[in-house]
């Protein structure tokens, strides 16, 4: 980002840009106080789940007017379609949809061709469904050191909130009901996607207990075979001297097709004014045009015509990733739907650490979720 | 050192807190005032007023975002006796301090005394010991958690060899379970607690100290010509003597202890640990504050922590001065 | 050799140093993590080796080479600023303002004391939002002035010193009254010359606690050249994730200047605690 923001303020020398690093942990913390009482900045990046929030308290600024006056011309046409869904709430865009990032399998080749899991080729072949996908993990979980403790895993869960929204969906579940005001967690597609994971861990014995950190450490080091996370993290694997991996789709665990997925929005500030608009635009603009470098750090592109280009496709592990744009979903789309994750993440932790069954932490984080939803 | 130990006698913690002047005061008038003013100022400016202003908010209906603020009375303090969150914070909460206050004072004193034997090296135990309090918790937890890892951690892999070893020396000890330090929720405060604890024992660790240096020497002197050992010493003379400051200790432990933030904070990134059991109030109410923006409801939760506080510190300190007038 | 071993506290050497070691050894262990490649630091997971190898200071050299992204020498000057300028500005105003409620009588000032102390009951939490629309209101904002005023209203510093203050015999100032001193000579040439450790120990306390302060310079301050050095640090966690290396290093470079400190002083604090009778008796 810094490197893009450098090429503009080359090109554009009129607009003076002074980026601002947060901490990952404290960035909405900033921009929410700063929205609320002011020193917000004249461009920002919202994420798809919580894009609805800031829209629903008219925070974030109309983007009609800057659209249409566009030269060239930006149009939904360009877009991927469900990031460009995605920046309009209640009808009105509010945002300019710049990447987005479902999760993915990365696999590890080494590992995948030493447990004979190739095609014709003798390519690590990654699993597709449900049944590759146990039948490859089992074969990949293995006690190489005779303790009677597995400590070469299959699968790993790095990220239960994304895994559990991937595999739910895939079963037909989600969050919420459909029209977006009760709890849904505990609705059958939901409870077999979590009994799913739970089996992984204590029935089928291919992945450990989700426990911070050391699941990815664990990708990392060669000790797991798969993990489903973020294109974001393809970074910390391609520093990892000598490990041999790739990335693929998500395999499909249910019915139907689904990966959960992140979006960065950019945004501008209500009442900016109309100067510093224009001149906020063209950066987004650029941004946009450029977001080739942004993919580069991880980021599948919005604008098609970037995804397209060969020096995209040429990514292996975003190109694979880019596959699933098509089918993925973010988290629901209302406006407390970053309140909701304090319910709905516990209630999958509790499950998958077998604290509570499925049914009594999905039926917990329901009884919140609506208690939360019902109110004014 | 005796003249300064008398010269003690007056300061002591009970005497601060009560209304009583201070001898010898002169009358001052408006210079007194304008001593305290500059302080003063800042108090009501930066302390006083925010703390106040702060209670107006816990009556308003408040996200961050909302153009509007209603008043609601006391609905959002309603709304937190009947959230179970708050109260698994609160039970939380309140194991921590059961754990931290009791052990952590023993850690202290405990080191006190051995830093009271010893002729050599004093320096050198002393300054290991505070050692880790001047670290930032943010440090500190990044450090823990992974000696915490289950798999990887240092803690794990110790405590496997120990077993081990002494397996071979054939204690009938069963296998070595790696403890989920972080991952277990019957573990979560337990190690937060341990954790703690490192971080802390040296800053009490140097009252109990100064606490024991004050203790004059004649009274071990007499003891040791009467023959008393070392237990006896300690019963008879040092633990009474240094009622004072214990009680002082544990006062300010409990404190602390309830407003324990970061270290849930760091280790579980913001978030309540496993089966929300690293959560704690102060915590809970930065994630409704600062997470889910309804300030309202946050400044409740934190008030709701400080009237808990006060009421403790308050039984305390009658406890105290109960204690204080039994002894005279 | 009973004798011996008695008088050399062999017994009591051996116990003391494996605590020391026990207190020591995370901070040990940080040290040589940071020393570390990162190859090494993953392929050594499990298995509890200490010593780097090979030794090398690349993680040092990244943390403080990447000045455009990571101003470091920048949050390190800002950091030592603030702090010295927070504890002068409470030396200054509290030891007045202690001077106040130990010796001078006016009307009020054993109720407003009382209001003082037990302002420390307060979680500092409950402070958070309406200091910030304070500091957004006075357009203090991002300032050097937001994080070193507000410190100045903490109650902490008076009520130590008044304790100590109350030590000091009364005798001194009574010749010094009778001598014709108005109040402030008294405060500066008897009081305070006679309070140095006291004072000494709650510079040094003022000084660690606002070196290592997280919330306030977190959500007072935004642009990178204001942040201080432990804000530093999470921006830096946030960019390598799980770079232990890096992390360490940081860590070892952000707790360096209080450790300092801190043994510079150790003596001071340590005499200064037993003398303000912070302790009791």
């Amino acid at each position: 980002m810094a490197k893009m923001v450098r090429q503009f303020q080359v090109e554009n020398p009129d607009v003076q840009v002074n980026m601002q690093i947060i901490p990952w942990g404290t960035y909405y913390d900033k921009l929410t106080l700063s929205l609320a009482y002011g020193g917000a900045p004249d461009v920002f990046i919202l994420q798809a789940a919580r894009f609805s929030e800031f829209a629903s308290f008219h925070t974030i600024r109309p983007l009609a007017d800057l659209y249409a006056s566009a030269q060239p011309p930006l149009t939904a046409k360009q877009f991927a379609p469900v990031p460009w869904h995605e920046s309009f709430y209640q009808g009105v865009q509010y945002a300019l949809p710049l990447d987005t990032h479902p999760i993915g399998l990365y696999y590890n080749t080494k590992l995948f061709r030493e447990a004979g899991i190739v095609d014709q080729n003798g390519k690590a072949k990654p699993p597709t469904n449900l049944t590759e996908f146990l039948d490859a993990a089992k074969k990949l979980t293995k006690d190489t050191n005779g303790d009677g403790q597995p400590d070469q895993w299959g699968f790993v869960i790095t990220n239960q909130h994304s895994n559990w929204l991937t595999i739910a969906h895939q079963f037909g579940g989600d969050i919420l009901t459909p029209d977006g005001k009760h709890g849904a967690m505990a609705s059958a597609p939901c409870l077999q996607a979590t009994q799913l994971m739970v089996d992984m861990i204590y029935k089928y014995k291919i992945a450990p207990k989700p426990e911070g950190v050391d699941a990815w450490l664990a990708l990392r080091q060669g000790k797991a075979a798969m993990a489903m996370e973020g294109i974001y993290m393809l970074a910390s694997l391609q520093e990892q001297p000598g490990l041999q991996f790739a990335g693929a789709p998500a395999p499909q665990f249910g019915p139907k097709q689904g990966v959960w997925g992140g979006s960065h929005l950019l945004c501008q500030p209500v009442g900016i004014s109309p100067e510093h608009s224009r001149a906020g635009w063209r950066l987004m603009r650029f941004l946009s045009d450029h977001s080739l470098t942004w993919a580069e750090g991880g980021q599948v592109p919005a604008r098609l015509e970037v995804k397209r280009s060969p020096q995209f496709t040429a990514l292996p592990v975003q190109a694979q990733f880019a596959r699933q744009i098509g089918y993925v979903v973010y988290d629901p789309q209302v406006p407390r739907a970053n309140s909701l994750n304090q319910f709905v993440d516990p209630a999958i932790e509790a499950a998958l650490l077998q604290l509570q069954t499925p049914e009594a932490s999905m039926t917990d984080a329901d009884r919140r979720i609506n208690q939360l939803l019902a109110r004014p | 050192m005796q003249a300064e130990a008398k010269a003690l006698d007056s300061g002591s913690v009970s005497q601060s807190l009560s209304t009583r002047s201070a001898a010898g005061g002169r009358s001052g008038g408006w210079i007194g005032w304008l001593f305290a003013l500059p302080h003063l100022i800042l108090f009501f400016v930066f302390l006083l007023g925010p703390t106040v202003y702060g209670f107006f908010i816990s009556l308003r209906e408040w996200h961050v975002l909302a153009k509007q603020h209603p008043f609601v009375g006391l609905a959002n303090y309603q709304a937190a006796l009947s959230d179970d969150i708050f109260w698994i914070a609160l039970r939380n909460t309140a194991y921590f301090v059961f754990l931290v206050v009791p052990l952590g004072n023993l850690v202290s004193l405990l080191l006190a005394l051995g830093l009271g034997q010893v002729r050599r090296l004093q320096t050198f135990y002393k300054v290991a010991f505070y050692m880790p309090v001047v670290i930032s918790i943010a440090v500190v937890a990044v450090l823990w958690q992974w000696l915490y890892n289950t798999q990887v951690g240092l803690l794990n892999l110790y405590l496997g060899t120990m077993v081990n070893g002494l397996r071979q020396l054939g204690l009938p000890l069963s296998a070595f379970q790696p403890i989920p330090w972080l991952s277990d929720p019957h573990w979560t405060m337990p190690s937060i607690a341990l954790m703690s604890i490192w971080w802390g024992a040296g800053g009490n660790m140097i009252l109990y100290l100064a606490g024991i240096n004050n203790i004059p020497p004649d009274y071990y002197e007499a003891a040791r010509i009467d023959g008393a050992n070392a237990w006896q010493v300690f019963k008879s003379i040092t633990w009474p003597l240094l009622r004072p400051t214990t009680l002082f200790c544990l006062v300010f432990s409990v404190l602390g202890a309830f407003q324990i933030f970061g270290q849930s904070y760091v280790l579980y990134g913001g978030g309540a640990g496993p089966g929300r059991a690293g959560l704690t109030l102060v915590l809970y109410m930065y994630q409704q504050g600062f997470s889910q923006y309804e300030i309202g409801y946050g400044a409740a939760i934190a008030y709701l922590l400080f009237a808990i506080v006060l009421a403790f510190t308050a039984v305390q300190f009658r406890l105290l001065s109960n204690r204080e007038e039994s002894r005279s | 050799m009973k004798r011996f071993l008695y008088r050399s506290q062999l017994g009591l050497h051996i116990v003391m140093l494996a605590l020391a070691l026990l207190f020591l050894a995370p901070l040990l262990w940080m040290l040589t993590t940071s020393l570390k490649t990162p190859e090494d630091i993953v392929n050594g997971l499990g298995a509890a080796r200490w010593l780097p190898r090979p030794a090398t200071l690349v993680n040092f050299h990244t943390v403080l080479n990447n000045v455009e992204e990571f101003p470091i020498w920048r949050w390190t000057g800002n950091s030592l600023f603030i702090s010295l300028a927070v504890t002068a500005l409470v030396l200054v105003v509290d030891s007045l303002a202690a001077f106040s409620y130990a010796r001078l009588r006016w009307r009020g000032r054993d109720q407003v004391f009382a209001v003082l102390v037990a302002t420390m009951l307060v979680p500092g939490q409950v402070l958070l939002i309406p200091s910030y629309l304070l500091i957004r209101q006075l357009h203090w904002f991002d300032t050097y002035w937001a994080l070193i005023v507000p410190a100045g209203a903490s109650a902490f510093g008076v009520f130590l010193l008044r304790q100590f203050f109350q030590t000091i015999p009364v005798e001194l100032e009574e010749a010094a009254f009778l001598d014709g001193c108005g109040p402030f000579r008294v405060f500066w040439h008897v009081i305070l010359p006679l309070s140095k450790a006291a004072l000494a120990t709650l510079g040094i306390f003022t000084f660690m606690a606002t070196w290592n302060a997280f919330e306030g310079p977190l959500i007072y301050t935004d642009s990178l050249e204001m942040r201080t050095l432990p804000i530093g640090i999470t921006i830096f966690q946030g960019h390598y994730n799980i770079q232990y290396g890096l992390m360490m290093a940081a860590a070892v470079l952000a707790a360096m200047p209080v450790l300092f400190a801190f043994l510079l002083f150790q003596k001071h604090i340590i005499k200064g605690i037993s003398l303000t009778g912070l302790a009791g008796r």
